[in-house]
């Protein structure tokens, strides 16, 4: 800006001092010669009215310092000069001014010399007697005016540059002052030059703009990490260089680090080569996924490369726990294993009996007995086979009918089909408690507390007692079976209601039984969206106690 | 140019890890293959130490140019320095992994190292592995101190396989030969400890400029 001007103004001085000075030299010089040409001439006129009277007398007594004068007679050779040795002159008939007063009386002429810093003028006047005399002078050319004025326009021109820069300075700081001035905050709020105007609203607009998507920015980034923070599974952003750019609170809890490892290469958090490769296989192949044991659980790692047009720009590593996944696969093996085999068992067992009967290797008299064996093996069998398909039934979560129903009613029905096998061993059934009104599955609710009831029969001690208690409450109704029986050891607790799964590890068939009661108790319950809860102690009894919403 | 540097001295860092990765994996491997006696572990440790080789070199070629190209000094100098000292232990940690396994292929899934406790002393050394490298990452003295430490423990599960083999030897005399081996098997890991303790080490030197003399 200061520079700016200053240049300016110097242009402008600069330019004017050298127009002035061109036409100053002009004028002047003008006048000058004119002046000097109107002396020339009276002395001239003077000089030949000196020679007509006085001839040589006259021209001798002239000083030498006296512009130059010639006598030239009519043919043009030299009479006199008064500072030139007229031996050495040539015949002076061909000049312009001699030639000029022969003709018209007077001449004149001019004439540059050598260097053209001078400039000879001529004034010729023909005597009366035919000679001319001829006056000449020097004058300075316009060159020599100007070469002369060359040292003091210098000193203008220096002093020009001084003033420029002060005036400069000032002149910008007052322009300057206003624009500094501008509160960029608030460009609108205050008066400035109005040629600034169109450029402070645009400012102002776009000052809105910038704050408007900033916020919107801030809005999304926050909603992002609310988002991946909140998220389960553990999500980390790495660049180009496989340096961490966001990681977020379950995958920090996963490779136990804090956000201080943002900007870190990935290998500083975790360096297991599976994990490695994958990346490396995901920003190749674009995608990538491996699984490993971390932290003692079982966690699946997907990666995927992002790529733009400009190539790869980092890429993305989603940890999932899969834990529960490959426990429930794992339970689905041992499943099916279980199953094969408790199949197999009585099947076994029938073809045994049958192969013996139908090579007549049994006595007569044992016949029945063999045949009853292969009855109770097969009605066995049918159990499990029906035990399996209604826990296949609710796997498939079918819609099943439900009705208004009493739970009371149903422990009332199934204690009395149960009677008997209490009464075997002496074992005291009890009912108590309200009426508990809710809807539901009667299919279901009556396996429910029929398994129940046989296992706390089942595993009772001899003269023990069962007790079923109906708890009915604003919005749930509660059944708790509790039996003085055998209990279950505090480390089978958590297992009992797998598939399958005995604390009698023997699979004895002494108690009878599939295996798959408490299963099917447990989905069942689920089904009917209650709780299920097992307190048990070894040696004492086991309580269940379910609830129901209504 | 400073970027330039520490750029390098990112993938020297990176590199570093990487083969403290391969070594802890190595080892792993060894380990597992020990509980469940896959003779045919050799097959893949083979590899694995291979390629522990070959970063040995990269690695060591890497710090030469640095050395060479940068003249580091002060804290970058100690970084490659130790670097260049940490990977000839972790090479020697990847070469007594395969030395384990080939025993391991000698033992002829034959288990009877029940009596010896070889499984922790795997256990035990995986630890000091994992934590070297952790301490190197993290640049983590109070942990690689506490590294120097634990190396008394291998040491003294080594004493006591050695204790409980001869006592093996003495009642069966035909076990010789696999007493013999597993106190190779033993003796490696022991080793492996020792380097795990050089690595640590070197951490300390690389932060604190000092260097301690086990």
């Amino acid at each position: 800006m200061k520079k700016k001007i200053f240049q300016s103004i110097l242009r402008v001085t600069i330019v004017i001092l050298f127009i002035s000075l061109i036409l100053i030299t002009g004028v002047l010089h003008n006048y000058f010669q004119k002046i000097q040409n109107q002396q020339l001439k009276e002395e001239l006129a003077l000089a030949s009215l000196g020679v007509e009277e006085g001839e040589m007398q006259y021209l001798s007594g002239l000083e030498e310092h006296n512009n130059r004068i010639t006598w030239i007679d009519s043919n043009g050779n030299i009479r006199f000069d008064n500072q030139a040795d007229i031996t050495k002159m040539e015949n002076h008939s061909d000049r312009e001014e001699f030639m000029e007063a022969i003709e018209t009386g007077f001449g004149s002429s001019s004439r540059h010399s050598v260097t053209l810093t001078e400039n000879t003028v001529y004034e010729a006047k023909l005597l009366s007697d035919g000679t001319v005399l001829r006056i000449s002078m020097n004058q300075k050319s316009i060159l020599a005016l100007l070469l002369g004025l060359i040292q003091p326009f210098g000193i203008i021109l220096i002093l020009a540059v001084v003033v420029a820069y002060f005036i400069a300075e000032k002149v910008a700081r007052q322009i300057i002052e206003p624009l500094d001035e501008v509160d960029l905050e608030h460009p609108l709020r205050e008066e400035s030059y109005e040629e600034l105007a169109p450029f402070l609203k645009r400012i102002h607009y776009q000052k809105k703009q910038i704050r408007w998507q900033l916020e919107e920015l801030n809005q999304k980034k926050l909603e992002f990490e609310q988002v991946i923070s909140h998220m389960k599974e553990g999500l980390i952003l790495l660049d180009a260089k496989d340096q961490i750019i966001s990681i977020n609170p379950a995958a920090m809890e996963l490779f136990q680090t804090t956000l201080e490892c943002i900007g870190n290469d990935f290998l500083s958090v975790e360096r297991k080569q599976k994990l490695t490769q994958t990346i490396e296989k995901a920003r190749e192949e674009g995608w990538g996924q491996t699984r490993f044991e971390k932290n003692n659980r079982e966690y699946q790692f997907d990666v995927t490369g992002i790529r733009t047009e400009k190539g790869l720009i980092g890429s993305v590593i989603l940890a999932f726990d899969v834990t529960e996944q490959k426990n429930a696969e794992k339970m689905r093996r041992e499943f099916s294993a279980n199953v094969s085999h408790e199949l197999k068992t009585p099947l076994q067992s029938i073809i045994g009996s049958a192969e013996l009967l139908q090579n007549n290797l049994v006595k007569n008299e044992d016949v029945p007995r063999f045949i009853g064996h292969i009855h109770t093996e097969a009605s066995r069998l049918v159990v499990l086979i029906e035990d399996i398909i209604r826990l296949s039934e609710l796997d498939e979560e079918r819609e099943l009918q439900k009705e208004e129903l009493s739970l009371y009613q149903i422990v009332n029905d199934v204690l009395k089909s149960l009677q008997d096998k209490a009464n075997e061993r002496n074992i005291k059934l009890e009912i108590t408690g309200d009426e508990g009104q809710m809807t539901g599955v009667y299919r279901l609710l009556h396996e429910v507390i029929y398994n129940l009831c046989e296992n706390a029969i089942k595993y009772n001690v001899d003269h023990g007692s069962v007790r079923v208690c109906i708890e009915e409450r604003q919005t749930k109704v509660g059944i708790t079976v509790e039996d003085t029986g055998i209990g279950i050891p505090k480390e089978h607790q958590s297992r009992v209601f797998e598939r399958f799964y005995r604390v009698d590890k023997s699979h004895s068939k002494k108690t009878g039984g599939t295996g798959l009661g408490l299963s099917i108790v447990k989905h069942a319950v689920s089904y009917q969206n209650g709780t299920v809860e097992l307190i048990s102690e070894e040696g004492k009894g086991t309580k269940v106690e379910i609830w129901f919403p209504k | 140019m400073r970027s330039r540097f520490d750029e390098q001295l990112m993938l020297l860092n990176k590199e570093m890890i990487e083969m403290g990765a391969l070594c802890e994996e190595a080892i792993e491997l060894v380990a597992k293959a020990l509980e469940t006696n896959n003779v045919e572990i050799y097959k893949k440790v083979r590899p694995i130490s291979l390629e522990i080789d070959q970063k040995e070199k990269d690695i060591e070629a890497r710090c030469m140019k640095l050395l060479l190209q940068q003249q580091p000094v002060a804290k970058d100098l100690r970084q490659i320095s130790a670097a260049l000292k940490m990977i000839t232990d972790m090479e020697r940690i990847g070469d007594q992994a395969e030395d384990i396994a080939e025993i391991i292929g000698y033992l002829n899934g034959e288990n009877r190292n029940n009596s010896v406790p070889v499984q922790e002393m795997a256990k035990a050394t995986i630890k000091m592995v994992t934590e070297s490298i952790d301490a190197y990452v993290n640049k983590d003295v109070a942990l690689a101190e506490a590294i120097l430490k634990e190396d008394d423990i291998i040491d003294e599960y080594f004493m006591e396989s050695k204790r409980r083999l001869i006592k093996m030897v003495a009642e069966n005399p035909e076990n010789g030969e696999y007493a013999l081996d597993l106190l190779m098997v033993a003796k490696y890991f022991e080793r492996i400890g020792d380097h795990a303790t050089n690595i640590a080490e070197w951490v300390i030197f690389s932060v604190t400029g000092v260097h301690e003399e086990a």
